[in-house]
This record gives C-alpha cells, sequence and structure tokens, in this order.
C-alpha cells in the first residue's frame, strides 16, 4: 500500500466517522468520493481478505442484496454490505474502505455489493468477485444507457475480469444465455407449471429481447412468469433454455403483502408481495445453497425479520392504510399492477410522475406500461399528479379512467390521500416524486425521520 | 354498436416498439371510439404476410439496433407491397427506426450499413461520421418542440437518438424545430411528410402529447375507407390533448 492509499483510506475512514458518529448522516458516498480523489487505483489495494459477490441487473438489485446478505449471516458467515442506493463506484469505494469484519471464525468473511449495470466492470476490474448474481435486464433509462444488449455487454466486460468467478443467473431470462465468457453458469428459474399445463405462447409485445440467438427467430414459451421471463424455447431449432439449478416449482400463494411458495423441497414465506420478489428470495436461496446454508437456515432467514422487506412500506394517514411503491419502468410497473390485481379489498390508486435525472428524463415508458390492466382489479378511483401530472393524466385517462384526482402540487398530498374514498390507497411514485411525497408524510408526521 | 372500423397494422410491433410507440395506437383509439370507430391492431412481423388492402394505418415504431438489422432483412420481403400501400396514399406513421427504414440506407452506431426499402428520399448516418457537426458523438436526447410546416400546429415530444437522417430536397419535413435538434441537429428539419406517410423521431408518443395530429391522421385513415363521411367535422367536436 502506498502512501496516497494510506492517505485515502484515512481520509475515507475519518470523513465517514465525522458523518456517521458525529453528525448521525448515514451515507458511504462522500468518504468513497474522497477516496478515490486522493488514489483513483485505492480499490486495488483493498486487501482482499475477504470473498466479492456482485449482485447486478435492471430490477430487483437492492432486495436481492439485503436478502442475500442475510441468507450468509444465518449460515454464519461475516458479511458487510452497501446501502441501498449506493451501487456506484464512489458509495462501493466508500462501503469496502470504512467496513471492517468482525468474525474471527475461520470463515472468510464477504462483501456481498449492489452494483449498478455500467460499474460492475469499474469494481470487478479491482477486486476479483467470486461470483456474479444476475437478477434480469429491462428497457430501463434509455436515456443513459441505451439499449438491453449493451447494458448486457457492459456486464459481460466485468464478468471477464474473474474467469473463475460463478455467474449464478436467471435461466427465465433468454439475454443471460449470451455473452461469450467461459465461466461456470447456474441457472435459476421457475418450473411451477406442469408439463399437461404447457401453452405456446409468445412474449406481450412491449418487451424486450424476445429472439433466439442461435436463428433470431421470435421465441415461444410453454409459460411466462412476466414480462419475457419464462420456459422458452426457438420453434425453428434446439435453442431452449438451459437447465434450472434451482428452480421454484410451486407457486403457493400471492397476495398483496406476503407470498407463500416452494423451491425445490423447501416452503419459504417472504413478507412482500408480487411475483417478482419471489425471483428475488429464488436467488438468494440459490446463493445460501451454493455457499451450502442448509434450505432450513435459509428458510429462517426469510422468515424471522420483515423488515427487510421495508421497499414497499405501509403508513397509517388518519386511518387510511396507504402503501406506497416505487416505479422506474415499464416492467416494473406492470409487475405492480400485477400484484394489484391479487389485492382482494377495494382499493385507490394515486400515481405520481416525476421525470428528473434520478427519475428518468423521458416519460414516453409510461406508453409501455399496461394501466389497461387495472379495470381488472379492484380499483375504485384514481388520481394523478407530480411534475409530469399533464402526461400521467392524460395516460390514464386514455386507459379509460376519466375520472381523475389531479394533484399539480405535492404539497397537498396529505389532504389528496385523506380524499380517497377507500381505507385501502396505493401510491405509485417515481423515485424523486417518491422523495418529495415522503418529505411531506415527514413533515406531517405520518412517518418518522424521512429521508 | 360502431359500424366503422379502423383496421391498424402494427409492423414489426413486437421487435420494433422501443419508447412507448404503442401509445400512438392507444391515442389513435382513444379518439376513434369517441367517434364510434372500432380499432383493430394486428401485428406484423417476422414471417408475416404484410397484405397493403387490409389495413387503414400502419404503425412502424422504433426498436433497438439488434432487432433493427433482423427487421431490415426481413423488411425485404414486404417491400413492394408497402411501397404500393404509400403510393395509394395509404397513412402511415413512422417514428425513428421505423422512419430510418423507408429511405434509402442507414448506417448503425457501429458502422453497420443497413439498406431501407427506398420508399422515402431520405438516408441516415451515424453520430460519428465526419459529416456530423453538431453533438458529434453523441445521441441526441432531450425534449423538442417543432412547427407543423404545413398547418403551422406546434408539437411537443422527447427525442432520443443517434442516427442522423436527411431528407432530399424535394421532400418536406414534418416541421421545423423550434427547440431541439431534429432530423440531424443541423438543418432545422424534424421528420418528414410525403403523401399520407409522415415519418418523426419523437416519441411521447406524438400521437398522445399532439391531438391535432392524431386527429388529422385518423381523420386521413378514415376518409380514404369512408370518403362520404366528414371525419374532420367529426373529430373537431372532441377535446384534444396537446401538452
Ligand atoms: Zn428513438
Amino acid at each position: 500500500m502506498g502512501f496516497k492509499t494510506t492517505v485515502a483510506k484515512l481520509t475515507a475512514k475519518s470523513s465517514y466517522w465525522l458523518l456517521h458518529d458525529i453528525l448521525k448522516r448515514g451515507g458511504t458516498s462522500l468518504p468513497g468520493k474522497l477516496a478515490v480523489k486522493i488514489d483513483p487505483t485505492i480499490l486495488k489495494h483493498i486487501q482482499q481478505d475477504f470473498d466479492l459477490i456482485v449482485v447486478t441487473g435492471t430490477n430487483g438489485k437492492t432486495l436481492t442484496t439485503a436478502l442475500i446478505t442475510r441468507v450468509l449471516r444465518a449460515g454464519d458467515y461475516d458479511v458487510i454490505t452497501n446501502p441501498s442506493g449506493s451501487n456506484m463506484i464512489q458509495g462501493i469505494t466508500g462501503t469496502l474502505v470504512t467496513s471492517k469484519f468482525k468474525k474471527n471464525n475461520g470463515k472468510r468473511p464477504i462483501a456481498v455489493l449492489e452494483v449498478d449495470e455500467a460499474n460492475v466492470a469499474l469494481v470487478a476490474s479491482a477486486i476479483q468477485p467470486k461470483m456474479f448474481v444476475l437478477t434480469n435486464i429491462f428497457r430501463d433509462q434509455l436515456d443513459r444507457y441505451g439499449e438491453i444488449y449493451t447494458t448486457y455487454d457492459k456486464i459481460v466486460s466485468g464478468i471477464k475480469y474473474a474467469p473463475d468467478a460463478k455467474v449464478l443467473a436467471n435461466g427465465d431470462s433468454p439475454i443471460f444465455t449470451r455473452g461469450d465468457f467461459k465461466n461456470p453458469r447456474i441457472y435459476f428459474g421457475f418450473d411451477h407449471i406442469q408439463p399437461q399445463d404447457y401453452q405456446s405462447l409468445t412474449a406481450p409485445n412491449n418487451t424486450d429481447g424476445i429472439l433466439s440467438p442461435t436463428d433470431n427467430s421470435v421465441l415461444n414459451y410453454d409459460f411466462i412468469t412476466y414480462a419475457n421471463l419464462g420456459k422458452y424455447r426457438s420453434h425453428t431449432d434446439h435453442f431452449a433454455r438451459p437447465k434450472l439449478q434451482y428452480a421454484v416449482t410451486s407457486v403457493d400463494k400471492l397476495t398483496p403483502k406476503y407470498s407463500e411458495f416452494t423451491i425445490d423441497d423447501t416452503s419459504l414465506r417472504i413478507e412482500i408481495g408480487g411475483l417478482y420478489n419471489i425471483y428475488n428470495a429464488l436467488s438468494a436461496f440459490a446463493v445460501g445453497r451454493e455457499f451450502n446454508i442448509a434450505p432450513e437456515q435459509i428458510k429462517s432467514a426469510f422468515e424471522s425479520n420483515a423488515q427487510i422487506f421495508g421497499r414497499q412500506e405501509a403508513i397509517n394517514v388518519d386511518g387510511k392504510d396507504v402503501t406506497i411503491v416505487l416505479i422506474k419502468n415499464p416492467v416494473g410497473t406492470n409487475t405492480v399492477i400485477d400484484m394489484m390485481l391479487t389485492e382482494p379489498e377495494p382499493f385507490s390508486l394515486m400515481t405520481l410522475l416525476n421525470a428528473n435525472y434520478a427519475d428518468g428524463i423521458d416519460t414516453s415508458w409510461i406508453w409501455d406500461a399496461e394501466f389497461e390492466k387495472l379495470h381488472t382489479t379492484k380499483i375504485t378511483a384514481v388520481a394523478t399528479g407530480g411534475e409530469r401530472y399533464k402526461d400521467i393524466q392524460v395516460r390514464l385517462k386514455m386507459a379509460g379512467f376519466k375520472d381523475q384526482a389531479v394533484y399539480q402540487d405535492l404539497n397537498q398530498i396529505v389532504t389528496a390521500i385523506q380524499k380517497m374514498p377507500t381505507k385501502k390507497v396505493y401510491i405509485a411514485a417515481t423515485y424523486t416524486a417518491m422523495l418529495q411525497l415522503r418529505q411531506q408524510l415527514s413533515a406531517a408526521g405520518y412517518i418518522k425521520g424521512g429521508f | 354498436m360502431p359500424q366503422y372500423t379502423l383496421n391498424i397494422a402494427h409492423l414489426y410491433g413486437d421487435l420494433m416498439n422501443t419508447y412507448g410507440d404503442y401509445g400512438n395506437i392507444i391515442a389513435l383509439r382513444y379518439y376513434a371510439e369517441q367517434i364510434d370507430v372500432t380499432v383493430k391492431t394486428t401485428v406484423i412481423s417476422l414471417d408475416n404476410t404484410f397484405k397493403s388492402a387490409d389495413f387503414d394505418f400502419v404503425l412502424f415504431g422504433g426498436g433497438q439496433d439488434y432487432e433493427q438489422t433482423i427487421v431490415a432483412k426481413d423488411l425485404k420481403s414486404k417491400a413492394a407491397e408497402l411501397q404500393h400501400y404509400i403510393e395509394n396514399d395509404g397513412t402511415l406513421l413512422a417514428i425513428c427506426g421505423g422512419f430510418q427504414l423507408l429511405g434509402s440506407h442507414m448506417i448503425m452506431a457501429d458502422g453497420q450499413r443497413v439498406d431501407g426499402i427506398g420508399a422515402l428520399d431520405l438516408y441516415t448516418i451515424n453520430m460519428h461520421d465526419s459529416q456530423v457537426k453538431v453533438a458529434k458523438d453523441a445521441r441526441l436526447t432531450g425534449n423538442i418542440v417543432i412547427k407543423n410546416n404545413q398547418t403551422g400546429e406546434v408539437y411537443h415530444g422527447f427525442e432520443n437518438h443517434q442516427g442522423r437522417t436527411f431528407i432530399g430536397d424535394q421532400e418536406l419535413a414534418l416541421g421545423t424545430v423550434i427547440s431541439g435538434n431534429g432530423n440531424n441537429g443541423m438543418d432545422n428539419h424534424e421528420g418528414i411528410i410525403h403523401r399520407n406517410v409522415f415519418g418523426s423521431y419523437f416519441h411521447g408518443p406524438i400521437l398522445t402529447r399532439n391531438g391535432n395530429l392524431a386527429k388529422r391522421i385518423l381523420a386521413t385513415s378514415l376518409s380514404q375507407k369512408y370518403p362520404d363521411i366528414n371525419w374532420e367535422d367529426n373529430l373537431k367536436q372532441l377535446p384534444t390533448e396537446s401538452f
């Protein structure tokens, strides 16, 4: 370790200490930024006395990372991880230079890091990961990253820095059969449909990545879980979904608040709705098994602490049962709508759209989300708002929701919630709209602390 | 019970449908249903035959580069019929990649040359070309406002493309750029109007945010099929979404 690196590390540590212990503010991005500034190669000098697992993909990174962390801790591993949102190189550097491993039980400690797709190569070139976990790749914020194949190429360029690393990938996503790397590949996916119930399907028209890599024909599916995920095959040659090492063999119960399902022979429950979240649990299960953690231990890791599923947070606003969900791209929004299909109570939906950098500056994605499907849920009232309230208002009007309460200003949000006619209220918001919403709810005393 | 039907072909709707292009069909249906017209949409993709007589409106959206090269190959088998549709005053809206493929050729981001069907006098180079004087090596991404060259209407949208398109001297652009970049960032042209073909780089999508154009395209399509009805007057009664 050179002098520069030592200074960089010390600076990062003391700024973290200042922020965290004196100012009581979380955050690893600033210490990371300072460290990278003093020594751009600092990641390369970090003592590699731990194994690194990189979790990447479009949707589900944060929850998957949190679940893997819990599972490994249940298996008595000493684990460090990055806070949600700190998934770029600075945040990761900050996490690594400020964290300490504590246990000394003979097992190598593990760093489980959520890594932004475009930052995988930066991380992997400095520290050789032991494992990559690939959740899915969907169209997302194209104004920033380009196309799904470009995104995947970026991930693959990172994988190539660690040719011995295991690649645990979602086998239901056809894109993960691509890529010219030699690493061992382990696939997880769904096998909950019996062969006699197979259909011959094609993916919905608004999904990407539906061409067979062998002959460029449009893929057929025996079944689809959502978007372009499912059991696919080419109708012209032998290309088909690879063999699954870990599979969801039955989906036992889907509700907006929890899901019950079986992976291989273990029945499991997670305290969060949405079929897509079962994929996150499945990948964490697969990682746990690869580290020889017993299925029963994984089960108790999932079921012992519901706090981990904090993303879909329920808030009580004067007797209204309010659930906030983040929306950011068409597939994510469709899965949220699918979750609303499992809601047994009548509910109201407020959709808040912003188009700042963190939301994605292009709002055209709202037309690829199937708001029309909401007609088959128990929805009774619709409200729209946010800085781009007009876009979302017209989207829902053209989806057949003529009567809408429209809120141009989020200052009225508490009144807006109170005015909803049902006890159950969903608020779907883009990232910065969600921050503004939380600020309002926090100022009015409905949530503690805010962001 | 509506007695009129608008048959829409969504050309490669499963492969060329990024950035909400499908919203254009949602907008047309929204206005059509209010004047008792039923909209039927058929995706015409790889291996399907396109028969011009079956359709009153064609949407050809944009796609990712990879899908676009596959589509370009398949399009050869549909080129003659598509050309026939266009020269018989069929109504067509082509966005981004679809717009590019109606021209003679295009150079993809990686330098690969892909042939279009040559129905319109236009061609596309990539952002790295030495001719590019504005935002070389960068995508043209952001909000855009143009003024329609025929009607003077102002349209709002979002553009997101790396290709730079140039239309021939005899062709008319859809609009003149007020703010944003348009076809190439250099000549103030956005899109094209050629008979009843409308080409554009607008996502947004264009017909959801610009109700005047949606109504015009709808009236043009329906007038071809049901010439005895004054569709423009019927549509004039409806409120126009424009933002
Ligand atoms: Zn485009």
